[in-house]
């Protein structure tokens, strides 16, 4: 133990990161389901409301909703208010907003509402469904109270003054109808409706990108274990060069990340049901692309590394965080607005972004353009960091 | 391409600076063709420095290094080196025949040509039969073997070798020097460092020893020990009991000279003899005559371990 202990004191990058790694870990998870970074910012629903009724009371609907602290009405920022169900069922299909909210009429003068949501984001189809189900019951108790008003108003019948201790009825559209604000709303899921099981190719995808960085710094890690046993110094000896090392190193580690990611889809479509040979197009363009941007990011550690130790510290500290922040842990339709941001720092996040436009949404090859460009980006940046910071090892 | 009178290795000036510490300090020495140069050394004399400059693994901050008239770093330089490091620079997890197929192509041996190579390495380091076992199991010896192999598989002009005999046995050693002159004698020029001074002495043409950056001698075993200690011989005697005082060895009036040898209280003595046929008999005689027996008797030729020490002296250089 004592020797263990000494070992450990000696080793200063150890001994902080066996206390750093915890520490950031937990930070992360704290700030994104606690009150530290993510305060005061509750994630805003993106939502569009398509109001087919056209009335003072859908108006106020429309006006009340437009204030709501949970939602983010992307009408005004669109500047488009001649939505159609169907623009606004597109606009749920790519991600622009959430959720679509069509105000319908009713049975009478009362509201209702359909709710054109995207299945993936689970929290927001509750909270938008709860807002707008009181706001059409407050304006259905409105409409009855308005109801009930006129009837006082109007002049006595012979049939009421025939029966006097009658009460006053109700309209009875109204009476009819039930103030429980779940009937009044209908969630409709414009894009998993159709699928077989397509939440499980979500968490394959986060899973595959977080094993696909481990997998590469595991890999970029041999240029240490080369360069600590001397090896390197021999290949370096040949007729190699640290540009041919480096780029073979990529090239396998992107292959093999490649392999890896092909090998677990093929068996969540075996096992699981994804349909994988249906998105085989946008599922290879992401794989290859976010392959290559983790083997560069790999290189990337090991070569900022002075010691195989130093690498497995700094990577399971920046894996782990980039996982948790880009969405391979936890959906980032959880997090905050400032986390959400900070998440697009990770290429978790946009590899994460991309699969589900390929599996969730369905999106054409071209709707892929942002993510892979993102991430072909970083795949440059990060080797071609890494080909500078290994300059140090080319000669004394 | 390679000049004909041109040296294998022309070394001119070398100098080498870590910041502060100058490694090398304006080293000059030639290898020549065929020739197996020892390059010797104590600790921190600047050998793997030199060594790595060599192999292109550093940039001398001064002076040029030639191969075959050529300086280092024009094309096909390096191609005519083969750099055999000191540790063992192989892939434990790879079989002997993957790890020569890795380095001869990192060699650039062309594809057609690599099977046949790997072939002869395998035969020549006599690992046949383990060509499809991993490295990382085999002995010290073997392994040693291996890495020598693989820094020679692309056939080169020219052989560094970093002490390639270190932490093996005298089999495995024996194995190693007769693959070096087996290389040798296809034309191979080598150069070799090595802290075991009698493989230096017995298996080197030339031996050159640089102490603190600088070479301090440079020639064969003979000219080294005629330029340091002579050809004298060293001759220890054990006496039958301590010395009451030190023995006198009457001078002939000619060649010889009177001298007391060996110290009071000890009995051992120990001197130096030009001559061995001329000076042992009145030396041996002198000691009977002082009433003392001969018990035991050692003489020592002069060899390059003495040399060694006579030029670099007996402080420990860590």
């Amino acid at each position: 133990m004592q020797l263990s202990l000494r070992r450990l004191l000696h080793n200063r990058i150890e001994l902080l990161l066996t206390f750093v790694v915890p520490i950031a870990f937990f930070s992360v998870f704290a700030l994104i389901f606690g009150n530290g970074i993510g305060s005061g910012t509750t994630p805003k629903v993106k939502v569009v409301i398509i109001d087919e009724v056209q009335s003072p009371d859908s108006t106020a609907i429309v006006e009340s909703l437009r204030n709501s602290a949970g939602l983010r009405l992307m009408n005004d920022d669109l500047q488009d208010e001649a939505f159609s169900v169907n623009d606004a069922s597109d606009m749920v299909r790519h991600g622009s907003v959430t959720i679509a909210i069509v105000l319908k009429s009713g049975q009478g003068e009362s509201i209702r509402s359909d709710l054109l949501a995207d299945a993936s984001d689970q929290v927001a189809g509750q909270v938008v469904s709860a807002l707008v189900g009181r706001e059409l019951v407050i304006a259905k108790t409105r409409q009855a109270a308005r109801a009930r008003r006129t009837l006082v108003r109007r002049p006595p019948t012979d049939e009421a003054t025939a029966v006097p201790n009658q009460p006053v009825r109700q309209p009875p559209a109204v009476a009819a109808e039930s103030l429980d604000p779940s009937e009044l709303v209908q969630i409709v899921d414009v894009i998993g409706e159709d699928k077989a099981n397509p939440v499980v190719s979500m968490y394959a995808a986060g899973i595959a990108v977080m094993f696909l960085l481990f997998g590469a710094t595991g890999g970029g890690g041999v240029l240490l274990d080369e360069r600590e046993n001397t090896t390197l110094d021999r290949l370096l000896s040949t007729e190699l060069t640290m540009d041919q090392l480096l780029l073979g190193k990529w090239f396998y580690l992107t292959a093999l990340g490649f392999v890896q990611v092909c090998v677990m889809f093929v068996w969540g479509q075996y096992v699981f049901g994804i349909d994988l040979l249906g998105h085989l197009d946008g599922f290879v363009m992401m794989t290859l692309v976010t392959s290559s941007a983790a083997a560069a990011f790999g290189l990337f550690l090991a070569t900022l590394c002075k010691t195989r130790g130093q690498l497995n510290g700094l990577s399971v500290i920046l894996i782990l965080t980039m996982s948790a922040l880009g969405g391979s842990m936890v959906p980032r339709y959880v997090m905050s607005e400032r986390m959400r941001e900070l998440g697009l720092w990770t290429f978790n996040a946009w590899a994460l972004d991309g699969y589900d436009k390929v599996f969730w949404r369905d999106l054409p090859a071209d709707a892929l353009l942002p993510q892979l460009a993102v991430l072909m980006i970083a795949a440059v940046g990060f080797l071609l960091v890494a080909r500078a910071l290994a300059i140090r090892w080319e000669f004394d | 391409m390679i000049h004909a009178e041109s040296p294998a290795l022309e070394i001119v000036n070398l100098r080498k600076n870590y910041r502060r510490i100058e490694a090398l300090r304006g080293v000059d020495f030639e290898l020549g063709r065929g020739e197996c140069l020892a390059f010797l050394g104590p600790n921190g004399a600047g050998k793997t420095t030199l060594i790595r400059a060599l192999a292109g693994r550093t940039r001398p901050t001064k002076g040029t290094i030639k191969v075959f008239g050529h300086p280092i770093d024009s094309i096909g330089a390096r191609q005519a080196l083969g750099l055999v490091p000191q540790d063992l620079a192989l892939y434990g997890d790879l079989t002997t025949r993957e790890n020569l197929m890795a380095f001869g192509k990192f060699h650039g041996v062309p594809r057609r040509e690599l099977k046949k190579r790997i072939d002869w390495a395998l035969q020549w380091t006599g690992l046949t039969d383990r060509a499809k076992d991993l490295v990382g199991g085999f002995s010290g010896g073997m392994k040693r073997r291996v890495n020598l192999a693989c820094g020679v598989l692309h056939r080169p002009k020219i052989i560094l070798l970093d002490e390639p005999t270190v932490g093996v046995d005298p089999q495995s050693r024996e194995r190693i020097f007769t693959m070096l002159d087996q290389l040798n004698d296809e034309g191979a020029s080598i150069l070799l460092t090595t802290h075991h001074l009698d493989e230096a002495e017995q298996r080197s043409d030339r031996i050159v020893i640089l102490d603190q950056g600088r070479v301090i001698a440079d020639g064969t075993i003979d000219e080294l020990v005629l330029s340091t200690v002579g050809h004298s011989r060293l001759v220890r005697v054990r006496v039958d009991r301590p010395l009451t005082a030190p023995v006198t060895v009457p001078g002939d009036g000619v060649q010889r000279r009177t001298v007391h040898v060996g110290e009071a209280g000890r009995d051992l003595i120990e001197t130096r003899i030009d001559d061995v046929t001329v000076n042992l008999g009145p030396f041996l005689q002198a000691v009977q005559n002082d009433g003392y027996l001969v018990s035991d008797m050692e003489v020592q030729a002069p060899s390059l371990h003495h040399v060694f020490l006579h030029l670099t002296g007996n402080e420990l250089r860590d």
